[in-house]
């Protein structure tokens, strides 16, 4: 393979892998604190970035005024959505709020599938910028994934700092790491498992609109992104965003090497098949994980 | 209701679905047929979430993987009955390749990951085009095939009930409930797990790549995308949930319910069907954890209540020894022999080592106390004896056999039996299935009909005799530690390791626990290990006092002995002791 | 004049009534045991007083106000503090963040260095293990930790659930020392405690709880000459 081409073969899958560490982040953080597995997280991401390609086409605004007009609402659903309908859950036994859980939040995705398909239509849509081409030597590359690329960086580097230094992100952690001991220091844990389920569904909105002005979006493609996310946080550990991040990386760049080189409907096969063998080959590293 | 209502309402059932291509329409037929499939996917689906506890979400994909298979051999000409067998194995092959990394997950992890099965079956449908043809799916040869596939299909949802009816009542089963209610119980009791596990996930799986080929035979068109839909995946998951899983006929009503509201629909909506099943799914999941049969207004109806009744091993005839005797056969005690030693043995969690280069050795038909302050190790040494822990470092030998790297099962086949300080019984069974298990599991090995039988002996033994059929969640804290030394016994343990049997209780109750300690020893040669904080118990009986703290022995002596040594004075009994003598 | 007042208090968990009748009454200043054997409810008393366990019947009162209802974050603010069974820290945390945690409510955030430098006077170790994560130190400086993070809230009342499991011998001396300097502060102290000896040594009074109630009260010199009572302790009846 010539440098040059590995080269934007590379950038390309570092590009998708960090917009899925993005969407593992939020998965990750809500598991940590609420363990709520959210099965319709991906979706909120198909959502978002269908909704900001029609936001664009009908207005024609910089995507940096359609991020708050799609996150904000998002933010408020995932609060209400967590308030109403997972937290009455938590009274019941283990198994039954289990089951409770993904009913719940596969119910919902199948819904908003449907009403997105219904309300937008379901073709592929995205967020067609023009973009100026930077080129280094025989590389090309447009702006617009350059500033994607940065604005990632920028939004983890944030949650991260968010997390280590703010009362409420210390909270966060606090809650993750043990309940009761948070709950000793005043943290309101109901509050604390509500406000990050919506952070999470507000993250994983930033990254439908990101999403949607590189790749295609469709009402109905948001589990495979849900199964991704889950595999980042297997392999990078449960409200790591470190690892979560080196993960997102290494299985879009492995993702964007096996559709350059072989075919790229092998690509969403990774994941799942990596998740499979990481069970086989690491069962011990994983129960360590699991901390339930 | 007599014992002979049932029968007859089924076979009444039975005989009225039969007659339906009869006298109604091909249409009618064709939806009773959607919904028997339906049945089977739920009702199979349910062995494994209703009676083992774990929830498949990928169900779907073996009914799949059992279309493809039929699909496939039948356009290449072969004869139609291999093709349905290749239908049974194929999915039956999957579902063992998966269970050995799905099984290694528990609770929401298993979930997520069974349902990430379905995406990527759908992707190797559409990938491997060669054989499946990709998007286009496969055509079979036209052919009105509604009848055959009517009556194949209701012969597969009767065979469908009876196993579930077989499962409820059959040591099988009961090994599923015990993994359902406690799988780490489940394993010291002696049930080995994965195989269990493992084919039990295999049944359920045939029995969904059978209804696949089935369907895919009449539908004659199959597709990655009708096959392998999300949506369509959770269908019967959500019927079987709306019934009442893990209920003999939970399954069959929510699946008729659902099935139904789906009908209704396909007929007044044209869109947004799909966000209203969702929705459907949804408020099943959010207000009926339980599914409609458990519902109170149900189980207290006069005519409704025997849809919910749980369906369980019935006994004929009580059995066994009369009074006060255990039908367990007395072992030859040869106080020299070693039963268990404990060489070096050390456990840590991170930094914090619990067991502490422990060795110690407990003879045959001895009664030895273990005591220490909380968090001494006294647990953490019982769980490195039973296997639940593996030691880091040293040795554990049980009759001079290593155990160090035994499964909780093996150790208690070798004969070692134990109660939990907070006591952990097979909740959701009664006091006579718990002990049942104990003994058909344990070193004892008795069937599932004898253990049912013998098993008012062990509970009488223990003062449980008038509880029989109560379910354990419903008992005392004392009746459940009761209920564990009995589930223990029944085992036949050469060695019984009792974790805190003594608070709580009232003098007199703990005089007839020392009775019943020192008679175990003394009529059926058991040894005992018992960890207790309330002393007179201990010293009405024991022989010997192993006494622990941070960790490590610090004494090990006959009982007065152990009593005057100032070291144990002063770390467990605190000085206050000696000056209130 | 009576800090903290418990009358017949009930509490249960799920369907298993752990307390029937718990009372105490301490005045502010004093230092108090709370013995027992296992399970007679003395952590599920210290549970309910700082609001973890919802309580059935009875009230307790603090400082004059009532606080049977009240959430655990009032119950903070207004002065009480809990060392938990078992320490319950933040393992993944660095040492200094579990014990700014301690001061998470906003009250004590306004004196978040100043009360920094007292835990750390009193636990000098802390001070310099600061940066490592908490799950890391031994049980001891696990448990320092613990009684640093319940400090950083400024309390009243220091509630502390069998602060010395897990403690090596050695060091128990330490804690036993940081706790008689927190009373001389004024601060009021329950201890939960199964080394009776141990208990008696620190504390000006105890009640003994059984089977969820309390079944004796006495000062330390009554309860070390009360025969019945060592008896009772024991089991050795």
């Amino acid at each position: 393979m010539p440098f040059d081409i590995f080269v934007q073969v590379l950038l390309n899958g570092i590009l998708l892998g960090g917009i899925y560490a993005l969407v593992a982040f939020g998965l990750s953080l809500v598991y940590g604190v609420a363990h709520i597995l959210n099965i319709a997280h991906g979706t909120l991401l198909a959502i978002s970035g269908v909704f900001a390609s029609l936001v664009y086409m009908h207005t024609g605004w910089h995507p940096l005024l359609i991020i708050p007009m799609i996150v904000v609402p998002i933010f408020a659903f995932g609060y209400l959505f967590h308030a109403g309908l997972l937290r009455p859950l938590a009274s019941r036994g283990k198994h039954d709020e289990t089951i409770g859980t993904v009913l719940i939040t596969t119910g919902a995705l199948i819904m908003m599938s449907d009403i997105t398909g219904f309300a937008a239509g379901t073709q592929q849509r995205n967020i067609p910028v023009r973009s100026e081409m930077l080129e280094i030597g025989d590389i090309i590359l447009p702006w617009s994934q350059i500033w994607i690329l940065g604005g990632i960086v920028i939004l983890t580097i944030a949650l991260h700092l968010y997390l280590k230094y703010a009362w409420f992100g210390r909270a966060v952690r606090a809650v993750t790491q043990d309940p009761l001991g948070a709950t000793i220091c005043g943290v309101n844990g109901a509050r604390a498992r509500a406000l990050t389920f919506a952070a999470g569904s507000g993250l994983v909105a930033v990254a439908g609109v990101l999403y949607a002005l590189v790749y295609p979006v469709d009402p109905y493609m948001g589990f495979s992104l849900t199964v991704r996310a889950f595999t980042i946080i297997v392999v990078g550990g449960i409200g790591n965003l470190a690892g979560a991040m080196i993960a997102g990386l290494l299985l879009g760049v492995a993702e964007a090497f096996t559709a350059f080189l072989w075919s790229p409907k092998w690509a969403p096969a990774i994941s799942v098949i990596l998740l499979l063998i990481i069970l086989v080959v690491f069962p011990r590293g994983l129960a360590s994980w699991q901390k339930t | 209701m007599s014992r002979a209502a049932p029968l007859a309402i089924s076979v009444a059932a039975a005989l009225l679905v039969a007659s339906v291509p009869a006298f109604a329409g091909s249409y009618i037929s064709a939806i009773v047929f959607a919904m028997m499939i339906s049945f089977v996917m739920a009702q199979s689906w349910d062995w494994v979430n209703g009676q083992m506890g774990y929830l498949n979400l990928g169900h779907y994909a073996f009914y799949g993987i059992g279309a493809y298979a039929f699909a496939i051999l039948l356009t290449r000409g072969v004869p139609l009955v291999p093709c349905f067998a290749a239908g049974i194995f194929f999915g039956a092959l999957a579902a063992l390749i998966v269970s050995f990394p799905l099984f290694r997950l528990k609770g929401d992890y298993f979930a997520f990951a069974t349902l990430a099965v379905v995406p990527l079956c759908e992707l190797l449908a559409n990938n491997f085009d060669g054989l499946t043809r990709g998007s286009d799916g496969i055509t079979l040869p036209p052919n009105y095939v509604l009848i055959p596939a009517f009556y194949m299909v209701l012969t597969l949802a009767i065979l469908t009930l009876c196993v579930t009816l077989w499962l409820m009542r059959s040591r099988f089963g009961y090994a599923l409930r015990a993994i359902r209610n406690d799988e780490q119980v489940a394993e010291v009791a002696g049930i080995r797990l994965f195989p269990f596990k493992a084919a039990t996930l295999v049944l359920s799986a045939s029995f969904a790549g059978l209804a696949g080929a089935i369907q895919a035979w009449q539908f004659s068109y199959i597709a990655p995308n009708t096959m392998f839909n999300l949506g369509v995946a959770l269908v019967p998951i959500a019927g079987a949930l709306l019934g009442g899983s893990g209920l003999l006929l939970g399954p069959l009503v929510g699946m008729v319910l659902f099935a139904s509201i789906e009908q209704a629909l396909l007929t007044k909506m044209t869109h947004l069907r799909d966000a209203v099943i969702g929705l459907v799914i949804v408020l099943i999941g959010r207000f009926l954890p339980g599914g409609i049969l458990r519902a109170k207004w149900i189980a207290n109806h006069p005519v409704l209540s025997w849809l919910s009744r749980e369906s369980h091993f019935e006994v004929k005839g009580e059995g066994g020894p009369a009074g006060e005797r255990l039908p367990l056969s007395p072992q030859p005690v040869n106080a020299e022999k070693v039963v268990l030693a404990c060489e070096g043995a050390t456990m840590a969690f991170g930094g914090n080592v619990a067991v502490n280069n422990v060795s110690l050795t407990i003879r045959q038909g001895e009664i030895v106390g273990l005591v220490g302050p909380n968090g001494s190790g006294k647990t953490t040494l019982f769980n490195l004896v039973s296997g639940i822990y593996r030691p880091k470092t040293g040795r554990i030998l049980i009759d001079g056999k290593d155990i160090s790297q035994f499964r909780a099962d093996e150790i208690s086949h070798l004969g070692i039996g134990r109660t939990y300080q907070i006591p952990r019984p097979f909740l959701e069974l009664t006091v006579r299935e718990n002990i049942a298990i104990g003994r058909t599991f344990g070193a004892s090995k008795v069937s599932l009909e004898e253990a049912m039988r013998t098993a008012g002996v062990f509970a009488a033994y223990v003062g449980l005799g008038g509880l029989l059929d109560r379910k354990a969640e419903l008992l005392s804290l004392q009746q459940k530690k009761a209920l564990e030394l009995a589930r223990a016994l029944a085992a036949e343990p050469k060695l019984l390791l009792v974790d805190e049997v003594a608070s709580g209780l009232s003098t007199v109750e703990i005089a007839t626990f020392v009775k019943h300690i020192r008679d175990i020893r003394d009529h059926y040669g058991i040894t005992i290990i018992w960890v207790e904080h309330i002393f007179s118990a201990l010293q009405q009986v024991v022989d010997r006092l192993i006494v622990l703290d941070s960790g490590a022995v610090i004494a090990d002596a006959p009982l007065h002995e152990a009593m005057r040594n100032e070291k144990v004075l002063s770390t467990y009994l605190g000085h206050a002791s000696a000056e209130a003598k | 004049m009576s800090l903290l007042k418990i009358e017949n208090l009930q509490v249960s968990h799920g369907p298993l009534q752990a307390l029937w009748d718990v009372s105490l009454d301490i005045a502010a200043g004093e230092k108090v045991g709370l013995l027992g054997a296992n399970g007679a409810g003395k952590s599920t008393t210290l549970g309910a007083v700082v609001g973890y366990y919802p309580v059935q019947s009875g009230c307790i009162t603090f400082d004059r106000e009532d606080e049977t209802r009240s959430e655990v974050s009032q119950r903070l603010s207004r002065g009480m503090a809990l060392v938990p069974e078992g320490r319950r820290l933040f393992t993944d945390m660095s040492v200094r963040e579990n014990l700014e945690m301690g001061a998470y409510m906003s009250g004590p955030r306004r004196k978040l260095a100043e009360s920094l430098e007292h835990v750390f006077s009193l636990f000098p170790i802390l001070n310099e293990k600061q940066r490592q994560a908490a799950g890391t130190l031994s049980g001891g400086q696990q448990q320092m930790v613990a009684i640093g993070r319940a400090l950083m809230s400024r309390p009243r009342l220091l509630l502390l659930d069998e602060p010395f499991i897990g403690v090596a011998p050695l060091i128990i001396r330490d804690v036993m020392d940081a706790l008689a300097k927190i009373a001389a502060e004024g601060i009021t102290i329950v201890l939960v405690e199964q080394n009776i000896h141990r208990a008696l040594e620190f504390v000006d009074r105890a009640y003994v709880i059984e089977n969820g109630r309390t079944i004796l009260e006495g000062t330390r010199q009554q309860l070390l000459d009360d025969a019945s009572f060592g008896a009772k302790m024991l089991g050795l009846d």
